[in-house]
């Protein structure tokens, strides 16, 4: 179990194609995130959320700019991040059983006997729930189930920072709600830093320690704001406090506004 | 992607084949590759314009062409026809299902010898194993393709009043053609493999006889010679259908692989 | 069903003369005539030979079909070079490279099994190609983030995320191989169906060659059942692809 890592995005910047049709995704984005802090990261649809993600996750290489995770440069497939797919039922391999795809996230980060391998499977799946659907496969499963296979594999992968790009969305609320405690209590369990990007208000806020806002694309920082929220976070208590309340609705309004910074700062 | 990178990227795969024509002609040159097998291929296009200029090859070919045309025709056109009604209609379907399972994975050549004893050795025999050959592929494409008509587009034509034939013409038709073309695709190869063994086998003519004939007399530049017949109708005909299916097909992707 | 009714219009047929020819023998003798084949063993050695022959191309040119489809759609330089020689020597009809071949490489197997490796080659090598091509990017992406090297991710995740395509090549080059391998057997033969078919053609024995007729298409069916259940075994999972939150 390894504490959280701290991150600095510096002067991101990302833009598609050249020439007369590019987009420009990300106008510049810089950041630091504390180690072992969850943030979470809003704006509205389309806005460049997940791509910057991605290039936080080295999953794609900006324009200009660099990430750096504890100080060093992030290039390629850095290890010890771990990225959390938006569609995680297609994230998971089909032809793999679910304990297989635990597996398949740390696998290849060390020297596992098969026997070490079935055991750390077992240990992830049992956090999440799951210990005896190890041997089902993920299309046999249901979607909120699927997302918490995925939870597993990204966990087994003993993370020090987890990017979850809108992990929830496409799950029923109860089912979110569920995901949302889930999430909570391994993240305070393992330490890891957290980096959420959603379009759902009420889940940023319930989440995070910081929630920063983004601007429309091409997207830029708009403002970071402490939610001040007590830990542990409880479904309806927490929802119902006058700060949640508070923070919700600076939030919206910038969302409604279209984040196109003529609001008030937060 | 513009004309000019279009060119750049063919450049590579014209350079091989340019590479490779040229390695054959210099190994078969220096008999590095014994040239009594394969003759250069200078020597084998020589031939090949022999046969072209001295008008020894236009009767076989269009003989062979014709055959080809006739038994691709009435094979296509059975094949979609009874496909789409084996595809729009449950109990047909039902009833020629298990038939035409047992009949498909039979290889349609295994059948020419039956067919030549039956019907000789002439026109006829040869229209009817090419059709034979070619009705398979699109018959089993059109049935599919007919079957995975999505049935909310049929339920909306009847609602607006459509009679169960305008539906089959109007709606299953257009949505099948894809599916039609693709079976088409494969059944003009296959037609154009049949059309030729059974000229070899039956040796009355057409192409397939000529090079069987120029094998068997062991001139093996003259063999190679109809090689090049062959190749360059086997590629006239498939570009002559790509062609064609752009034009008509418009609406999806061309049906290739 | 119907194959009944049509076997009875055919014994039917045949007996009570409607049909008068020597081509023409009721079923029932053909029945018997195949029974007697397989009991004396000359049917069985005959498409055995045929089946073993066709067995050596196939796997030959699957193998080689597969490698090279893999390497056409990852390796791009590879792509544009051999692709369009590919293309171009596709439409050229197997009939017409089997004389030709005969210089080269005499009557025996060899002829045969290059021919039916150099017929299964294409359609195996093109659906491998597009299947490996349309991988969802997004198992790549999985695969990167976990930290899996390139050798692992070709073969424990492009591959297998590809297998519904390089089935259906390898499909239709079952249905191939057993085409060419007949014709094969039939213009350059000294064994096998296509040989043994075009002997009795040639001595007007038809009651045997529909014997051998009845055993391919029983043969054909078979193999094609055959291979249809492996390919589901090994893709279950394609089928339900569409599953929940797709």
């Amino acid at each position: 179990m390894t504490a959280g890592e701290a991150l600095q995005i510096d002067s991101i910047t990302k833009t598609f194609g050249s020439g007369v049709g590019q987009v420009e995704a990300i106008a510049s984005f810089s950041l630091d995130v504390e180690a072992g802090e969850f943030l979470s990261i809003v704006g509205p649809s389309g806005c460049g959320k997940s791509t910057l993600l991605q290039i936080v996750a080295g999953l794609m290489p900006p324009t200009s700019g660099r990430v750096l995770l504890g100080g060093r440069d992030v290039t390629g497939e850095p290890a010890h991040m771990v990225y959390l797919f938006q569609q995680y039922a297609k994230s998971l391999l089909p032809w793999m059983t679910v304990e297989a795809n635990v597996g398949f996230g740390f696998e290849h980060r060390g020297k596992f006997t098969p026997e070490q391998a079935r055991v750390r499977c077992r240990e992830y799946l049992d956090m999440v729930g799951l210990g005896d659907v190890a041997h089902r496969y993920p299309w046999q499963l249901s979607g909120g189930m699927q997302q918490r296979v995925a939870i597993a594999r990204a966990l087994s992968a003993q993370p020090r920072v987890l990017l979850l790009d809108e992990p929830f969305s496409s799950v029923d609320a109860l089912t979110r709600l569920e995901l949302h405690a889930l999430i909570l209590e391994l993240w305070e369990k393992q330490q890891f830093t957290a980096i959420l990007v959603t379009h759902d208000v009420d889940e940023a806020v319930f989440l995070a320690d910081r929630v920063a806002m983004l601007t429309q694309r091409p997207a830029t920082l708009f403002g970071v704001m402490e939610t001040e929220l007590p830990r542990p976070r409880r479904p309806v208590e927490t929802n119902e406090l006058p700060r949640f309340l508070e923070v919700r609705h600076r939030l919206l309004g910038h969302l409604l506004a279209k984040g196109t910074g003529t609001h008030d700062g937060p | 992607m513009t004309v000019r990178n279009r060119v750049l990227t063919l450049l590579p795969g014209i350079a091989f084949i340019v590479f490779a024509v040229g390695l054959l002609e210099f190994a078969t040159r220096s008999a590095a590759i014994n040239p009594a097998a394969v003759p250069p291929p200078s020597a084998a296009l020589e031939t090949f314009a022999a046969l072209v200029w001295s008008g020894q090859v236009w009767k076989p070919l269009v003989q062979t062409f014709l055959l080809l045309a006739a038994g691709y025709g009435i094979g296509c056109v059975a094949g979609t026809l009874f496909g789409i009604f084996m595809g729009t209609f449950r109990a047909v379907y039902d009833l020629f299902e298990p038939l035409t399972e047992l009949l498909r994975p039979i290889p349609k050549p295994a059948l020419l010898p039956a067919l030549m004893l039956f019907l000789g050795l002439g026109a006829t025999m040869k229209i009817t194993i090419v059709a034979l050959a070619a009705f398979f592929p699109v018959l089993i494409n059109t049935v599919q393709g007919a079957r995975s008509v999505d049935p909310v587009m049929s339920d909306m034509a009847r609602t607006f009043g459509h009679s169960r034939a305008a539906i089959v013409w109007k709606i299953v038709f257009p949505a099948t053609a894809p599916y039609i073309a693709s079976g088409m695709r494969v059944s003009l190869g296959l037609s154009l493999v049949v059309v030729v063994v059974a000229e070899m086998l039956a040796s009355t003519g057409g192409i397939g006889a000529a090079m069987l004939d120029s094998q068997q007399m062991f001139h093996v530049r003259e063999t190679y010679g109809w090689l090049i017949v062959l190749a360059l109708l086997g590629l006239a005909l498939s570009g002559g259908f790509n062609w064609l299916e752009r034009r008509i097909v418009f609406w999806i992707a061309p049906s290739s692989t | 069903m119907l194959v009944v009714a049509l076997l009875l219009a055919w014994e039917i047929s045949a007996r009570s003369g409607l049909v008068r020819s020597a081509n023409w023998p009721p079923f029932s003798a053909v029945v018997v005539a195949l029974v007697r084949g397989i009991a004396n063993g000359e049917l069985v050695a005959v498409v055995g030979s045929s089946l073993w022959r066709m067995l050596q191309g196939y796997v030959l040119g699957s193998a080689i079909g597969i490698a090279v489809g893999i390497a056409l759609a990852m390796v791009r330089p590879v792509r544009y070079t051999l692709l369009p020689a590919i293309e171009l020597l596709r439409p050229i009809p197997i009939t017409a490279v089997i004389p030709p071949l005969i210089f080269v490489l005499g009557l025996e197997d060899r002829l045969k099994i290059f021919c039916i490796a150099f017929s299964v080659f294409f359609p195996i090598a093109l659906n491998t190609m597009a299947g490996v091509a349309s991988v969802d990017p997004i198992y790549e992406q999985v695969a990167k983030t976990f930290g899996v090297p390139s050798p692992a991710m070709l073969r424990r995740v492009i591959i297998p995320a590809a297998m519904p395509m390089i089935f259906a090549g390898l499909r239709t080059g079952v249905a191939i191989a057993l085409i060419v391998t007949v014709i094969s057997e039939m213009i350059a033969g000294q064994q096998g169906i296509g040989y043994y078919l075009m002997s009795m053609e040639f001595a007007m024995r038809a009651t045997d060659m529909y014997a051998v007729i009845i055993l391919l298409t029983l043969v054909a069916y078979a193999i094609n059942r055959g291979f249809v259940a492996w390919e589901a075994q090994i893709i279950r999972w394609a089928r339900t692809r569409d599953f929940a939150g797709t």
